[in-house]
């Protein structure tokens, strides 16, 4: 019991263990409520119901109508676990950075690549979650819903967007850090 | 409501794993496409098995049934691929670890991260009817699993995944396929 404990209180777990615990998350997910895990489509419909308070004219389309409605959907309040999940992985390592001062740009190894300069960190990483999310959508889903999900499944389409994430990944990483990768 | 609960606890669990397991790193995610430290892959694929071994087993009893898996329509799925791994090595997140980490309090998940990605998808779904049709019309198998679409036993091709992933695992340890970290 008291290893169990001090296993939970540490920072990072063997990639193993961790792994494990969310093999079974996806399979507790299929037998509970016959659904898969996922991430980037709940981006879709908070955008939607967003949008749609704000210029209803504009996402009066197919897309935000019928592919996507928005709403606080069953995608939605498991983003929202996400949050709380993350927060508690951290809580119990108490790694939590709120109100910390290295909260805006927490990474060393960004600040030695790129520098201390929040900005820089907060434009790059902005340019790159709309990259993703867009992304996202072509492919028909993200690391969680398409790569694990799929995958979990023995979906093709998992294994086809896990090897293209990959390849531009390693090609990325190899412009960005350059003579240091 | 019943589903509103499991899918807040599922989320939680996804999410203490995805700390756990150091991918609301910046340095995590992108350390593996340096190849300097695979744990992320190996989370991943520890992942695949034991939920693709469990779900085929209990599909074997009789016991759940699949959901619709996700689409397979080749270009689409590789462009999409081929675009994400551009944005994961930028700023590493993907869509749950940024949500997680936003969770962890680090300002540079919640405002740029969070903003993005709903940025994004505005930006996808106002240009949805331009770029989809089309790109999920060319080699579209629809919904479909590996074993059903090349006709081989299910228990055969989870056991080779299984094997593959050890196969792998041993390789990144033994093989030495992690390379030393110049960055220190």
């Amino acid at each position: 019991m008291k290893f169990i404990l001090n296993y939970i209180r540490k920072e990072e777990w063997s990639p193993y263990v961790a792994g494990t615990l969310l093999g079974l998350v996806g399979v507790f997910a299929v037998w509970a409520s016959n659904s898969l895990l996922g991430a980037s489509g709940s981006f879709e419909n908070l955008a939607g119901m967003i949008g749609k308070a704000i210029a209803p004219k504009a996402f009066d389309n197919m897309y935000f109508n019928f592919i996507m409605p928005p709403g606080i959907t069953y995608g939605v309040i498991l983003l929202i676990g996400l949050f709380f999940g993350g927060m508690a992985g951290a809580a119990t390592s108490g790694t939590l950075k709120w109100g910390k001062k290295d909260s805006a740009n927490s990474d060393t190894q960004w600040k030695q690549i790129f520098g201390p300069q929040t900005w820089k960190r907060w434009l790059i990483a902005f340019i790159g979650a709309i990259v993703l999310e867009y992304a996202a959508g072509i492919a028909g889903g993200c690391t969680s819903g398409l790569a694990i999900s799929g995958g979990m499944l023995l979906a093709p389409s998992a294994f086809i967007f896990i090897g293209g994430m990959f390849a531009s990944g390693i090609v990325t990483a190899l412009i960005v850090y350059r003579n240091r990768y | 409501m019943a589903n509103y609960i499991i899918a807040l606890v599922l989320g939680v669990l996804f999410g203490f794993s995805l700390n756990k397991a150091g991918l609301t790193k910046y340095h995590k995610i992108v350390n593996v496409f340096r190849f300097t430290d695979m744990a992320v892959l190996k989370f991943m694929m520890t992942a695949l098995v034991v939920a693709m071994s469990g779900l085929y087993a209990l599909r074997g009893l009789g016991l759940v049934t699949f959901p619709a898996a996700p689409a397979t329509y080749l270009v689409g799925n590789l462009v999409g691929g081929l675009i994400f791994g551009i944005g994961m090595s930028l700023s590493g997140y993907c869509p749950g670890t940024c949500a997680a980490g936003a969770g962890e309090g680090k300002m540079d998940y919640i405002v740029p991260g969070l903003l993005g990605f709903l940025t994004g998808a505005v930006i996808y779904g106002l240009t949805y009817q331009l770029v989809f049709p089309a790109i999920s019309a060319i080699a579209n198998y629809g919904s479909v699993v590996i074993p059903d679409l090349w006709n081989l036993s299910s228990f055969l091709t989870v056991v080779t995944f299984a094997l593959m992933a050890l196969f792998l695992f041993y390789m990144i340890d033994r093989a030495g396929w992690q390379r030393k970290d110049s960055i220190q």
